[in-house]
């Protein structure tokens, strides 16, 4: 699977969840580059560049509560986007509250999950999204 | 009305020897007839007074002379003759003469009818003292005729009268009446002219007084006279006539013309005065001396007639003291007096009645004002504390969640690190420090427990309830599935036993419930030696009972209430993991749907938890 080389892109503030994520990611067999933003400004950047024509991610991991531009704008933009609505968005927050997860979904989320505590099973999680969003989940083509 | 009459002597021993024994005789003689309707009212009134006499037995002889329908001395022989025999055999012991006729009837033949016998009498003229003194003597009562009191009291009451016409006749044409005035009102021709209607036919003095001159005035005495169909006209019967067309006023002499015609007079009063006689005839029949007993005049006393005197517009302020005013028509005030009264007295419990209700509906009203201004300040107080709580719980609610949020973050960063440490470093760890990092972990892991169930409990209080029939055993034997695993572990055996239960129910605050109730069951039953778990429902009127039973190791009922408050617990954690947060949130979840929560248990005697749920209602 050498082909698969379009990137994850973690918006993600806090530097432990970032770095436990990058560490689960990296436990995983997959090793698709990971790109980081760290606030909802720096995700926002990324919106030229991907307009410019540099490759979409595989998927985006947001987390909802950002400095300076929430989760929720950041997904906005980009599900509002006409080119690049295509890009799956995961939700990857502490929240499980109803509210939260109404609003990623009715925003074009494609996929809502809850941050564990237990680092095993977050371990297990980033498994799971590696495989399904970057091995068996077709992404649309670049337009 | 003269009479003729032949005396037959009694004995007068034998009268002294029955005195005692033999009822005492009293013959009483009248004028006319029985019928005469004056008799008829005489006699009834002189029985009243024998009957009435202490010492009773005494009989009375009414005799009627018929002077009217039989007259003449012969009539009177015959009657005399009758009387005689007729009580050859009964002695009589008085002889009550009722008018001047029978007395002069009695005089004339006492001596020779009823010797020795006394003679009462009542009449209007004297006997002479001669006749009083005759025989075994005579006493009685003169009647009275007030023309000189009566006269000077109608001419007090009509000062500007100038003329008096007198009325009066009998049917022998005796003037009797004239000549008594005459002699009584000697000297009154100075003040007023005096005219004798004397023995008038009906017609002729009807038609002299209904025109008499204006300042005149009538004083009726006393008239008997024949009309012209030879009909006899009583006295009374005279002054109704004359009465009814006179325009002057009339005045009169006896309390019988009271009420016919008179306005009044100085009257005599006919019963009183044969009640008294009556009484004088019983006295000297129980054996009082004649002698001892002078002979009077009956009394008289003003008296007036209530409607005539209305009709002269005389005030009763002028009549003299001790005026007797008959017929009078109670004044709208004695008449009324006790309604009036009692009409005062409602109205013045009314008035008063509507003075205090309404001295209350002000009052009312001034406490509903001041009312109403505390109403609309603690209104506005109530929404000022009220937006100021929603503030405060929302802000408490946004605390605790980004708490349980924020504690998260570090607590990953926790647990995350000290798995790594665990997976990669484990092996270059001593003891010491492998012990210690399993305390992190543990420790990790009941922080995140309880932050977990903070959140369940606090997410309760901000979801919307959703309320909604719901069929019991289904909804059990998914819970119950859940945890089939645990069950199996610890070999717990399961008893489900709820059938066709249909309750109103939220069903995530149920579900928490339940789930609750079944981990405590099983956490606190699976240390048991054959540990048994049993599930059952039954329906009360208005809800549905489900229960989850353990054979456990149960709780002191002393805590009861203390278990269902939140972060209480009863054991040591080592012992029995949890975060005291689990049975709060059951009951929070009970309450919001209208339910209850609560356990009966015993120390080792497994304990069962009750879920009390509203019924459906279909």
């Amino acid at each position: 699977m050498y082909f698969l080389a379009s990137p994850i892109l973690i918006v993600e503030d806090d530097p432990v969840d970032l770095d436990l994520t990058q560490r689960a990611f990296a436990m995983g067999r997959l090793a698709n580059p990971i790109e980081v933003a760290r606030d909802g400004e720096e995700a926002l950047d990324f919106i030229p560049r991907w307009e410019a024509g540099e490759p979409l991610p595989a998927v985006i991991l947001l987390d909802l509560k950002l400095p300076k531009v929430s989760g929720l704008e950041v997904l906005h933009q980009i599900k509002s986007h006409p080119r690049l609505s295509v890009i799956p968005v995961i939700i990857l927050t502490a929240s499980s509250e109803d509210r939260d997860i109404q609003d990623a979904y009715r925003l074009g989320g494609n996929s809502y999950i809850t941050k564990p505590v237990d680092f095993e099973k977050f371990v297990e999680i980033a498994a799971q999204i590696e495989i399904y969003w970057c091995v068996l989940n077709t992404p649309p083509r670049q337009p | 009305m003269l009479f003729v009459a032949v005396v037959i002597l009694l004995s007068p021993s034998a009268a002294p020897a029955q005195k005692s024994a033999a009822p005492k005789r009293i013959l009483v003689l009248h004028w006319y007839g029985r019928d005469w309707p004056a008799n008829s009212e005489t006699e009834q009134n002189i029985q009243s007074v024998f009957q009435s006499a202490p010492d009773g037995n005494v009989e009375s002889y009414p005799e009627y002379l018929q002077a009217d329908r039989f007259p003449g001395d012969d009539q009177a022989a015959i009657l005399c003759d009758y009387l005689r025999k007729k009580y050859a055999q009964r002695p009589i012991d008085v002889l009550l003469a009722i008018g001047d006729t029978p007395l002069q009837f009695l005089l004339k033949y006492r001596h020779d009818l009823f010797q020795n016998v006394p003679i009462v009498f009542i009449g209007v003229k004297a006997p002479t003292g001669k006749e009083l003194m005759a025989g075994p003597g005579a006493t009685g009562i003169v009647y009275t005729f007030g023309y000189k009191q009566t006269l000077d009291l109608a001419l007090k009451l009509h000062p500007a009268t100038e003329h008096v016409f007198i009325v009066s006749g009998t049917l022998n044409h005796d003037k009797t009446y004239e000549e008594m005035g005459r002699e009584k009102l000697h000297g009154y021709e100075s003040r007023v002219s005096i005219t004798y209607l004397t023995d008038l036919s009906p017609k002729e003095l009807v038609d002299r007084t209904k025109s008499l001159p204006e300042r005149s005035l009538i004083l009726y005495v006393w008239q008997q006279v024949f009309d012209e169909q030879n009909k006899l006209l009583e006295t009374r019967d005279v002054l109704r006539l004359m009465a009814a067309s006179a325009r002057v006023p009339v005045y009169g002499m006896a309390s019988w013309q009271v009420g016919i015609g008179v306005i009044g007079g100085y009257v005599r009063f006919n019963t009183g005065a044969i009640a008294k006689v009556a009484e004088i005839a019983l006295q000297i029949a129980n054996g009082e001396q004649v002698r001892n007993i002078p002979v009077e005049s009956a009394a008289i006393a003003p008296m007036f007639d209530w409607h005539e005197l209305q009709r002269w517009g005389i005030s009763e302020d002028l009549l003299p003291r001790g005026s007797i005013v008959s017929a009078k028509e109670p004044g709208f005030w004695e008449q009324y007096y006790g309604r009036i009264i009692s009409a005062l007295g409602l109205l013045g419990i009314q008035t008063l009645f509507i003075a205090a209700l309404l001295v209350e509906r002000r009052r009312r009203q001034r406490a509903k004002k001041a009312l109403d201004q505390l109403n609309a300040v603690l209104e506005q107080r109530v929404e000022e504390r009220t937006a100021a709580l929603d503030a405060k719980a929302k802000e408490l609610e946004t605390f605790t969640y980004s708490v349980a949020h924020d504690l998260k973050a570090p607590l990953r960063g926790i647990d995350g690190y000290s798995r790594l440490l665990l997976e990669h470093y484990l092996p270059r760890l001593e003891e010491e420090g492998r012990h210690l990092l399993f305390a992190v972990r543990a420790s990790t892991e009941r922080m995140s427990q309880l932050i977990d169930d903070l959140l369940s409990y606090s997410r309760l209080e901000r979801r919307a309830l959703a309320c909604e029939p719901l069929e019991l055993r289904p909804f059990v034997e998914a819970l119950v599935e859940e945890q089939r695993p645990e069950l199996e572990e610890h070999q717990i055996q399961l008893t489900l036993q709820v059938n066709g239960r249909s309750v109103m129910a939220d069903a995530e605050g149920l579900t928490q419930a339940f789930r609750n109730y079944l981990d405590n069951a099983i956490k606190f039953s699976r240390q048991t030696a054959e540990p048994r778990i049993e599930i059952g429902a039954a329906e009360t009127e208005q809800s549905c009972r489900l229960w989850v039973r353990d054979n456990g190791i149960g709780f002191d009922m002393k805590y009861h209430d203390r278990i269902f408050e939140i972060f209480h617990r009863l054991h040591r954690l080592e012992d029995y993991p949890g975060t005291g947060i689990g049975l709060a949130i059951v009951r929070k979840a009970m309450e919001r749907m209208g339910g209850r929560a609560w356990a009966e248990s015993a120390v080792g005697q497994g304990a069962t938890f009750y879920l009390e749920i509203p019924k459906a209602h279909h």
